[in-house]
């Protein structure tokens, strides 16, 4: 168009996943990527993260299994899914028609569980990346969550790393006292790029206060009212690793994006606020362009870091591995 | 599923705390069936995040309205009192699974419960349309709930329970069922979990139909075979509902009512989850496992 920048939107990540664009959908809120095709155009999107997929299908948690919280909601949904080979059997074929890219989370309760489920996914057209999960109790090593501990975290991401060739990216819980050991421990075990946050472990309380809600009591937090505690993780983990990241944490309108990607993720994750405003992701995209093109910028990488102390971008910066960041 | 701004028309508190609202929506007017529901955004964005589920209470293709009835419980709800007419909201739908009408019913019992009445309202317009009689049980607390009858077309038989004895039967709406069931060719049921909970143990075993031949009636549409409704049909399905003698409207808590989330799910006889929102919310009454206790 005569008299404006023409900007690009795109971004290749490593392994050759490449985005048109940065603004993905979040696993969990989107099922499948068709549930929302009547009033989404799903194609624009960046990519699609699906549910969490695990070895054996899984009937999840009893209800109640949603409410609402203060700009936020709850959810102990307990991995309902019906299996890595029926969601390949049943949606592959799908995805592998389409232009964006369908990312499998991937869910276990031990690194077998993982391992297995990664390498049924290799290779399957449709199928663009693997997002581990790792926020599920290691049922061999007492109920441990792989996310709360490096080794545990570093050592499942590099058995599935040895299985796959797929774009690899895992998922950090907010439920730790540090995140950047873990981060960089995923980071060494051969991770493509990281995501942030998981949901952040919460309660609600019953009709007659006789009991927590959620049939299964705890569930996980997420939308607006988490952004600060996603975006603080973003700026922590963006300064002690390389890969890129990916920041989830109730993106809710343009401004959100923007304030992550100036603590340095490279792209974003639209989740919870999608089921009040479906039309929020594609309306994101056009907006980040039209950011860009007010900047006069044709990229956003640019505005990619810009709060990060003495770090421009996780991407162009050069490598602080290993230099701790002291509060 | 669409996405429809729909303007407010009429606000009016029916019943204490009960509200009935009219929206201008034609494109919502064209294309929905009882049983279904619009998911509407609450305008108040600083807190609420959730959009709140509605069945389709009545829906007029003249006007282009749909009406919606709810309690006002909550915050959500507590928003949605406070529109004016002019307003407008963002709605999402039409959503779930209607009631299937069997072509053969000509006799169809309602049955709602309290607040059940917005799930079961607008079939019975439906069924008067097509030259179908309805009695419709209505049972609620006391007398100050009972939905009133001018609300109703005339045309329909409009029986009451109260649990106080204010008002009707004195007791459960599910007492009068056992005097229509031999009336009755089809029942449609909404209201709390119990109630829908007894219905279904009243209608166990009414689809074997002992004695009755599969005269006239073509084989392999499930239709014929005594004792075997909709055996072969998949839950959600159209058949495995219009071939049940019950079919309820269910209620959970819902994230997105698109399928997506999982959040809404019912144990079906099967021991699978099914979800409220895109299987339902209306289920033949022989395809949940009501003992399950989700």
């Amino acid at each position: 168009v005569i008299g404006q920048t023409a900007v690009d939107l795109s971004i290749e990540l490593p392994r050759g996943l490449r985005l048109d664009n940065p603004i993905l959908v979040a696993s969990g809120t989107f099922g499948y990527g068709i549930e929302y095709s009547d009033v989404v155009d799903i194609q624009r999107l960046g990519a699609i993260c699906c549910k969490g997929t695990t070895l054996r299908p899984r009937i999840g948690n009893v209800t109640p299994r949603v409410t609402e919280t203060p700009a936020g909601m709850l959810n102990s949904i307990g991995l309902q899914n019906p299996g890595v080979d029926a969601v390949v059997r049943k949606y592959s074929p799908t995805w592998a028609g389409w232009h964006v890219p369908v990312i499998v989370n991937v869910a276990g309760e031990s690194i077998d569980d993982y391992v297995e489920v990664a390498s049924r996914l290799d290779g399957v057209p449709g199928v663009a990346g693997i997002e581990l999960n790792i926020s599920c109790p290691n049922v061999g090593k007492g109920g441990l969550q792989f996310a709360i501990d490096a080794d545990a975290a570093g050592a499942v991401t590099a058995a599935v790393r040895d299985v796959t060739e797929l774009p690899l990216l895992v998922k950090l819980s907010p439920n730790v006292a540090d995140v950047r050991p873990i981060a960089r421990a995923i980071e060494a075990a051969g991770a493509d790029a990281i995501t942030a946050i998981n949901t952040i472990s919460g309660i609600a309380v019953g009709p007659g206060r006789r009991r927590p809600l959620l049939g299964n009591v705890y569930g996980g937090l997420s939308g607006p009212a988490i952004k600060p505690v996603a975006l603080r993780i973003v700026y922590e983990v963006a300064q002690v690793v390389d890969i890129p990241i990916i920041a989830i944490g109730g993106v809710a309108e343009l401004a959100d994006v923007l304030d992550f990607l100036a603590v340095g993720a490279i792209a974003v994750q639209v989740g919870t606020v999608l089921f009040a405003d479906p039309t929020l992701p594609v309306r994101l995209i056009d907006e980040l362009a039209a950011e860009c093109r007010r900047l006069g910028l044709d990229s956003y990488l640019p505005l990619v870091g810009t709060a990060l102390p003495a770090r421009s971008s996780p991407l162009t910066a050069p490598s602080s591995k290993g230099v701790e960041y002291r509060p | 599923m669409q996405l429809v701004a729909a303007e407010l028309v009429e606000s009016r508190e029916i019943l204490p705390g009960q509200w009935l609202q009219a929206f201008h929506a034609p494109a919502l007017t064209v294309g929905p069936r009882a049983g279904q529901f619009v998911h509407i955004r609450p305008g108040d964005f600083s807190g609420l995040i959730l959009r709140r589920p509605f069945s389709f209470n009545t829906v007029d293709r003249a006007s282009g309205q749909i009406t919606i009835h709810y309690r006002a419980v909550g915050r959500g709800t507590d928003w949605f009192t406070r529109l004016r007419p002019g307003d407008r909201v963002d709605m999402l739908g039409p959503l779930g699974q209607p009631f299937e009408v069997d072509p053969h019913s000509r006799h169809l019992l309602l049955i709602a419960g309290g607040l059940g009445m917005a799930g079961v309202r607008m079939l019975a317009d439906d069924a008067l349309r097509a030259g179908r009689e309805v009695t419709l049980l209505f049972g609620a607390a006391s007398a100050t709930e009972v939905y009133p009858s001018s609300l109703l077309p005339d045309e329909v038989e409009y029986v009451v329970a109260t649990d106080d004895g204010s008002l009707g039967h004195a007791g459960y709406v599910t007492d009068l069922v056992p005097a229509y069931e031999g009336w009755a060719d089809q029942a449609f049921a909404c209201g709390p979990l119990p109630m829908l909970a007894a219905l279904a143990r009243l209608a166990a075993g009414r689809s074997s139909r002992l004695g009755v031949a599969s005269l006239g009636r073509k084989p392999g549409r499930g239709s014929g075979r005594a004792g075997s409704p909709s055996r072969t049909a998949e839950p959600g399905s159209p058949a495995a509902r219009r071939k049940a003698f019950l079919q309820v409207s269910m209620e959970q808590n819902m994230g997105c009512a698109v399928g997506a989330c999982l959040g809404c799910v019912m144990m079906d006889a099967r021991g699978a989850p099914q979800r409220v929102c895109r299987e339902g919310p209306v289920f033949a009454s022989t395809e949940l496992d009501w003992e399950a206790g989700w």
